[in-house]
């Protein structure tokens, strides 16, 4: 059989790759001047609006790599597939990328659902997917290295400076019905008694359904003097639309979102949003040198003086360089390489410092709030000086001393109590 | 009449076969994408069934196969390892850890409020079963209500349309119980006895192949019976059918429920071959797009449909490597579809179907004597 | 009380927006219209374009975005609705398709965009429409505080279900439109025009479709993917209603907005969804020709 020619093969042209003590399902990448990795995000389908902008940064950033040189002298050569904003096709694409071109680096998704479904592809094949997005936490995976915000490092400075700063004290959580507005509005809850105030509502509504009308009726008989909304997506615009017309201002009801981005900031009218608030860890008008340029030469890559950047892009852009880092530490590029040659990994994104947390593979982001503005812009109206601790379990009362998430995995006798 | 039998049936066996000795010549991912596209072309064999011989447009098919799909991953689910390792002897879905009541024990009884209905999931065979006699249940009270009230044509695709996004809504909604938008991921695998049915091995894919081949070979033999006879008069004019005392309700609803079934069958082995079941099964563009794969392949013969599916997807599949026929897929898709319906109503089945005859008609026949006449030429509408 | 009273009457208004060119092309022709919520879409774009290009407002847009739609209407009668007047079920599918070229060509910009040009207006992004400023908040009318935009648009479902009314009833090319609804073949014997007012009809009902889309850009998001949920709501309402049935348009799309009002506020909005397509099922089921029909075809 051909077992000795292509055993022979693999040593001499995957030489630098060399496979350490790896486990049986460990992928390399064969060529020997280019390394290859995937890139998965919805091309097309209701969710490209923001995907699209995912991978650009994405390909992006991989081109500036390549253009000072690329990674231990070689070129990253990205295949890129199209997740059509279906999780069916988000399966079949990752099943591709790693099991056929057998990648062991993917970079990719937006939605929970999406990094569900291709979960079980990526650990059961070893390969090690980096996901930007900010998601509900609440899960601790040896193959995906999280560069999005977890709930503690959206919610845990924003709730204590809406009841100090603010003054607001009954809360009206709103979401879109899944499982990530569901679980920030449990971390919501935690935080908003611990620091004294109370919740009055917790309502939901489906995806991708603008009609607002009731619910907006609903906050205004409840009593509450801020809105938390965890709405997603195309919802947001009909929501702050109706919100106004409803007859309310942001300045004595306003609207605090984690979602609410540059991107619907721009479709809804920036006078719908005036006043309110968001919670990042990045804005495109964070004002330092690194953001400037940032916003500049993304604006000339994908040819669009318009463009806005926002939390889930630039950490879709930083978290290549940290594989950069990692593959350059380890000198290899395998998935077990790179999982222990990034963590500790430190980069200064356009959004500040950060650092993956060596312990749960998640990322160390510096909260910001801003308050939007007449113009469109964001103005930060608060940022804690340095990154903090990720703590994906928060919610279930996890802390630096006790973590929920370690390299041995999730202890699932800590969710318990 | 005859001679085209013997051709169909030859097509039969030749389909049959090049889908057996496939994995000769590829494997590992090529052949899960394979497996999948055959699941696809049995949900095309159904709506082949329902709509081609029924008459019965089923928008909300989506509806039957992600019911299948569900009651399998259910199964599933419960024996994949992470349900062992929360927190309890007895496997535990860990979605329902972080939807649990609070203080509630974490046992499939109690941990949530509906969370008891997959204790008997625990066991794989009950999960199979349900997988077909939930949708055949729901298809047969949908039908019976349906047909006997004599509801037919657009009004029968509506309540088809407004199911299928009904039960979807209601899935997203019961989170602790389905995990709602996520659906279920991270599933085991099935097991025969000992032996494991692993979605990129040989031994799922020979199943996927052979149950596609049985349902081709036996929902075939259903509508040459007398009762599938009767089904494709009622979609010609079910007026006169009931008129001569057939119970047409009965052959419709026994109908609706075959093609549910079928539906089932694909969406429970779709749910092994992919290892996840997603709201997004129930889609309303999911479902529609069922329907053009019938429409382009032939939506009156099972094999057209079937070939259709699987013919569309491996399209799909190859302008997904082009990253400008990527953007596009979409738009060609649609004129794909328009131009089919328009010009090409019998589908891709129909075309080869009128070729055959053309060939057949040049070709030299035998001179008879005049003792038996030739049958006569009836002019066929519908391609058995 | 009178708020969520009101809040139903708005979403039955909006049903109605949309349902009331449906009704139209399938009540007098029987040709279903999946392509229906993308002319819905394809007004709001015009909005949008219109306010890039023209320097055009909201209000200014309605007659324009008529104007577009209908012409596209037009069109898709000519070339694709005509050839299946015999095989009716078929243009459900058939639409289904025109309905994704539509979207795609506004997501692609014309197929521009393959080729790297933008044009502002169009793409895969959310775009923006300007509200005028005096339907922005909210006024006091009888006492119950109602949302300018939700109130306009109640105001225009009326004129456009009277102007309707107006022409299906009052108007000689109604009094065809009827007949045709009634017996195409007797018709055409009458020596009515058949293809010319089928075609008319279509266009107008597309049109009607634009405006719809005019009134949502204010307050939905304008997206190319827009369109799909509305042609199922505007479907379950004349299906309900009944067909060739103004008047049961009207009731049903009043219905069923109350329905999902009052559920939205008691319950909430998911069960209410719920709650709608639960009464199209028993609808259906006890009435199955619709709320309100007539013999006719």
């Amino acid at each position: 059989m051909s077992v000795n020619r292509r055993s022979f093969l693999k040593t001499t042209a995957g030489g630098v790759a060399a496979v350490a003590g790896a486990p049986l399902f460990s992928r390399t990448a064969l060529a020997a001047d280019t390394i290859d990795v995937g890139v998965l995000f919805s091309l097309t389908g209701g969710l490209s609006i923001i995907e699209k902008s995912l991978s650009d940064a994405t390909l992006m950033a991989i081109a500036e790599i390549n253009a000072s040189g690329g990674v231990m002298g070689k070129q990253i050569h990205a295949i890129s597939e199209d997740g059509a904003s279906d999780p069916k096709t988000y399966n079949e694409k990752a099943s591709k990328l790693v099991i056929q071109d057998k990648l062991a680096t993917v970079f990719g998704s937006y939605t929970s659902a999406s990094r569900k479904a291709v979960l079980p592809v990526f650990e059961k094949r070893n390969a090690m997917y980096f996901y930007p997005t900010y998601y509900e936490g609440y899960e601790c995976s040896r193959n995906v290295v999280y560069t999005g915000a977890v709930p503690n490092q959206q919610l845990s400075n924003f709730i204590p400076w809406i009841i100090k700063t603010l003054g607001k004290k009954t809360f009206f959580i709103v979401g879109s019905n899944y499982i990530y507005p569901r679980e920030m509005a449990k971390v919501c809850k935690i935080l908003i008694e611990k620091n004294g105030a109370k919740w009055v509502a917790d309502e939901y509504l489906e995806l991708g359904d603008s009609e607002w009308g009731s619910m907006v009726n609903k906050i205004k008989n409840s009593g509450a003097d801020v809105v938390l909304s965890n709405v997603v997506g195309d919802s947001v615009v009909a929501f702050y639309r109706e919100f106004k017309n409803q007859g309310f201002t942001h300045d004595k009801l306003p609207i605090c979102a984690t979602v609410t981005s540059e991107i619907e900031i721009a479709a809804m009218g920036a006078e719908y949003a005036a006043g309110s608030y968001t919670s990042f860890p990045y804005f495109q008008a964070i004002d330092t040198p690194e953001n400037k340029s940032f916003i500049e030469r993304y604006r000339t890559y994908v040819k669009d003086p318009h463009a806005v950047t926002h939390h889930a892009l630039c950490s879709a852009y930083f978290q290549v360089f940290l594989w950069k880092q990692a593959v350059e530490k380890a000198k290899a590029t395998t998935a077990d390489a790179i999982r222990e040659g990034v963590r500790g990994q430190e980069f200064l994104s356009p959004g500040g410092a950060v650092k993956i947390e060596p312990e749960n593979l998640h990322t160390w982001l510096t909260p910001r709030i801003a308050q939007w503005q007449p113009d469109g812009q964001g103005k930060i109206v608060d940022a804690y000086p340095a990154p903090i601790f990720p703590l994906p379990y928060s919610a279930y009362g996890e802390t630096e001393s006790n973590l929920f998430c370690t390299p041995k995995g999730v202890d699932p006798s800590k969710l318990k109590g | 009449m005859a001679a085209r039998r013997v051709r169909d049936v030859a097509l039969y066996l030749v389909f049959i076969a090049v889908i057996m000795v496939l994995p000769l010549f590829v494997e590992d991912y090529a052949l899960n994408q394979v497996a999948r596209f055959l699941v696809y072309g049995i949900l095309g064999v159904a709506i082949a069934l329902s709509w081609g011989y029924a008459g019965i447009l089923n928008l909300g098919q989506g509806l039957f196969f992600g019911l299948g799909a569900y009651m399998m991953a259910m199964s599933l689910k419960l024996a994949s390892n992470t349900s062992l390792q929360q927190g309890s002897d007895k496997p535990v879905p860990d979605f329902m850890l972080w939807n649990a009541e609070p203080g509630a024990k974490t046992d499939l009884c109690c941990i949530s409020k509906a969370s008891f209905l997959w204790i008997p999931f625990q066991s794989q065979w009950f999960g199979l079963a349900m997988a077909i006699v939930v949708p055949v249940a729901i298809a047969a009270l949908a039908g019976s209500i349906m047909f006997r009230n004599r509801i037919s044509g657009v009004f029968v695709s509506i309540m088809t349309l407004a199911m299928v996004l009904l039960v979807r809504l209601l899935i997203i909604d019961a989170q602790p119980v389905t995990n709602g938008f996520n659906g279920l991921t991270d599933l085991g695998f099935f097991k025969i006895g000992d032996f494991v049915l692993d979605n990129y091995g040989l031994p799922l894919y020979y199943i996927v192949a052979a149950v596609l081949a049985l349902t081709l070979l036996l929902t075939r033999l259903l509508v040459e019976t007398r009762a599938g006879l009767i089904l494709q008069a009622t979609r010609e004019d079910a007026n006169r059918c009931l008129y001569l005392g057939f119970d047409v309700p009965m052959y419709q609803t026994f109908f609706f429920c075959v093609s549910a079934a079928i539906a089932g069958v694909a969406g429970l082995l779709y749910a092994n071959v992919a290892q996840f079941a997603s709201p997004t099964f129930m889609d309303l563009s999911f479902s529609i797009s069922m329907v053009v794969w019938a429409a382009v392949g032939g939506r009156n013969s099972l094999l057209g449909a079937c070939l259709g599916a699987i013919l569309i997807h491996l399209l799909e599949d190859a302008m997904s490597k082009t990253p400008a026929l990527v953007e596009s897929w979409k738009a060609i898709i649609g004129l794909v579809f328009v131009l089919s319906v328009l010009f090409m109503p019998k589908g891709i089945a129909g075309l080869a179907s009128d070729f055959g005859d053309f060939l057949a008609r040049r070709l030299p026949r035998p001179r008879r004597t005049g003792l038996t006449a030739d049958p006569p030429q009836v002019a066929r509408e519908s391609k058995s | 009380m009178a708020e969520v009273f009101f809040i139903g009457l708005s979403v039955g208004s909006i049903l109605l927006l949309v349902a009331l060119g449906l009704a139209i092309t399938y009540g007098a022709m029987g040709v279903i219209n999946m392509a229906h919520g993308e002319m819905v879409m394809v007004g709001a774009y015009t909005t949008v374009m219109a306010r890039i290009y023209l320097k055009l407002g909201l209000l200014a847009s309605i007659p324009l975005a008529f104007i577009v739609t209908a012409l596209l209407g037009l069109l898709i009668e000519r070339v694709i609705v005509r050839r299946l007047y015999r095989r009716l079920l078929d243009t459900l599918l058939a639409t289904w398709g025109v309905a994704l070229l539509i979207q795609q060509a506004v997501r692609l910009e014309f197929g521009l965009s393959l080729i790297g040009i933008h044009i502002p207006g169009l793409g895969a992004g959310l775009q923006n429409v300007q509200v005028p400023e005096w339907l922005v908040g909210s006024t006091h009318v009888f006492g119950v505080e109602i949302n300018a935009y939700r109130g306009f648009i109640i105001l225009v479902t009326i004129a456009m279900t009277f102007v309707t009314w107006l022409i299906m009833y009052k108007s000689p090319i109604g009094m065809q439109v009827r007949a045709i609804m009634r017996n195409p073949k007797m018709a055409a014997a009458c020596g009515i025009n058949v293809e010319r007012v089928n075609a008319l009809t279509f266009a107008y009902g597309s049109g009607l479709a634009g405006i719809a889309g005019v009134m949502m850009s204010g307050f939905k998001t304008v997206f190319p993917d827009m369109g799909t949920p509305m042609v199922v709501d505007g479907f379950l309402v004349v299906v309900v209603g009944g067909l060739g049935s103004l008047f049961g348009t009207v009731a049903a799309a009043g219905l069923l907005g109350q329905l999902n009002g009052v559920t939205a506020s008691l319950a909430n909005d998911s069960l209410a969804r719920a709650a709608v397509f639960a009464a199209v099922i028993v609808v259906i089921v006890l009435r199955p020709k619709g709320l309100f029909s007539y013999k006719g075809r």
